[in-house]
């Protein structure tokens, strides 16, 4: 019994850990949506433009979290 | 189609409304059992009730369900436009799904033209259209009430693996919940009641056990449970349970009955079980019949979203990542190796050793590629269905709304994104480095 709680606490405390990683993302999305939306105010002619690779760069820094996040489900849910 | 439904539908909602706060209050909802990997049906499944499916030998799971269930759907759209789809230019174009569907086809091709124009915007499309509806629709799966949460009613236990051997050497019954028979065969668990184990059940206070007792709990009141039932059709795991049930006799130092025999044995060791309490009772968990209070239960979902199954996400960025390679060999033959192992300046530049390894990471990056996309969608879309059915659970009536509007769209961009991804990623195939910059100097 004591080392199955040691480990679902450890568990746990992994899981937390691995989801710090989705800082990174979220404030890479901020910068990128923050960017876009600046650049599509000043030149609202090429927001489709402008929007097609903010939702690129968006995805792409949204991975990284994604992986944080996908590590801590397998923290979880696999091991 | 003959029945005016404007203004109706409001009371539509307010009908699902009060149903759900009627269900809410009757029948708490459940955690479901999180699991990464698509849970395998029970054997001797069958298809509603009847048509029992050919044994391939592999495993069905949920998740290949829902895969099933996104390509009928995608049939059936096939079939519907294609019906609809006017002979001439002159004719209007019925049925405002049709008009939908041809807004969607019409954006989304200027959209792949925006950003693959040239003589590969068609094939880049043909595969961008394809990876869009399949993802789109496999995601949206999750919207679906009912979807995650009714399935085949299975006992919980965890199966006992001997370290040395491998062989499994008998099973632990885990957390679970008592059920409660709706109709003749239907179940839905019980909320109100977690399953207490017999052991855990001797350690509560008679206030706990009067407390359950009155939530209408049958396990930890301090009452006998009545031996467990076995099923009829228990045939099936009539070796299994006749193996399992050698064991379990072994260890209570019994004689061994043989398959038939395994239902009155075990009914013998449960009703044994008050003078020889320390001994392990052992109960033929495969051939207890539904809703027996002596084993937890849980359910196995019918259907599962697919892309939250990593074999759905992985196949769709192996095809896109090879289809990328073949469509660049096309265009630049075999010059698109290039791409990747970039000799040509080594001796004549002195950035020449960078660009060779600049080509090995483009390389490594082509694996990469797999890694991304594939963890990207199943990442996104598991999260969120933990996040709507956690949602569902803590309060079932109205909170659970945003979310559902939340996984809409994230459907959506995923979609989008793992399809115009792989359409970028083509672009750039197409394209060799050699002119990269004599282009970009003529846009300027």
């Amino acid at each position: 019994m004591e080392s199955e709680a040691l480990i679902t606490l450890g568990k746990a405390i992994g899981a937390g850990l691995a989801m710090i990683g989705a800082a990174g993302g979220g404030v890479g999305i901020g910068l990128a949506v923050g960017g876009a939306v600046q650049a599509m105010g000043r030149n609202p002619d090429f927001t489709p433009t402008i929007q097609t690779n903010m939702i690129l760069g968006v995805a792409f820094a949204e991975a990284v979290a994604i992986y944080a996040l996908v590590v801590s489900l397998i923290i979880l849910f696999v091991l | 189609m003959g029945i005016n439904w404007k203004g109706k539908r409001r009371y539509i909602a307010l009908l699902m409304l009060i149903a759900s706060i009627a269900v809410f209050l009757i029948a708490p909802p459940v955690v479901p059992v999180v699991q990464l990997p698509g849970e395998v049906y029970p054997e001797g499944w069958k298809l509603f009730g009847v048509l029992s499916m050919p044994d391939t030998g592999l495993p069905m799971t949920n998740t290949m369900m829902g895969s099933i269930i996104v390509w009928v759907i995608i049939g059936l759209l096939t079939i519907y436009v294609a019906t609809r789809r006017p002979s001439s230019g002159d004719e209007v174009p019925r049925g405002g799904f049709y008009n939908l569907f041809e807004m969607a086809f019409e954006g989304l091709y200027n959209f792949i033209g925006g950003i693959a124009a040239g003589p590969y915007q068609h094939e880049i499309f043909k595969v961008f259209m394809t990876i869009f509806l399949i993802v789109l629709l496999s995601n949206w799966l999750e919207l679906i009430p009912s979807v995650d949460s009714i399935g085949f009613l299975e006992p919980h236990y965890e199966e006992i693996v001997d370290e040395e051997t491998g062989e499994v050497i008998g099973e632990e019954l885990t957390d679970g919940f008592e059920t409660i028979e709706i109709l003749s065969g239907v179940f839905h668990l019980n909320g109100k009641c977690e399953w207490i184990s017999p052991e855990a059940a001797t350690e509560l206070t008679p206030e706990e056990q009067q407390a359950r007792a009155d939530r209408g709990c049958v396990t930890g009141t301090g009452v006998e449970l009545p031996p467990p039932v076995l099923f009829e059709g228990a045939d099936d795991h009539g070796d299994e349970a006749a193996h399992d049930e050698e064991q379990g006799a072994a260890e209570s130092e019994e004689a061994a009955p043989e398959g038939e025999e395994s239902a009155e044995s075990a009914e013998e060791a449960v009703a044994g079980e008050a003078e020889h309490a320390e001994e392990e009772v052992h109960i033929p968990i495969h051939a207890v019949a539904a809703g027996d209070p002596n084993v937890p239960w849980v359910v196995l979902p019918y259907v599962r979203v697919p892309s939250t199954d990593l074999n759905l996400t992985i196949a769709l960025a192996i095809i896109a990542v090879v289809w990328t390679q073949a469509i660049g060999f096309r265009a630049l033959g075999i010059g698109y190796l290039g791409k990747f192992f970039n000799f040509k300046t080594i001796f004549t530049s002195p950035l020449g050793g960078i660009d060779v390894a600049v080509g090995l990471l483009e390389l490594v990056g082509e694996f990469a590629k797999l890694l991304s996309f594939s963890f990207r969608l199943l990442g996104n879309i598991f999260a969120g269905s933990i996040l709507l059915f956690v949602t569902s659970f803590v309060f079932p009536i109205i909170f659970p709304l945003p979310f559902f509007i939340l996984e809409f769209f994230v459907g959506i961009i995923q979609a989008v994104v793992f399809g115009l991804l792989t359409a970028i990623f083509m672009n750039l195939a197409t394209q060799s480095h050699d002119h990269d910059e004599h282009d970009d100097a003529h846009a300027h």
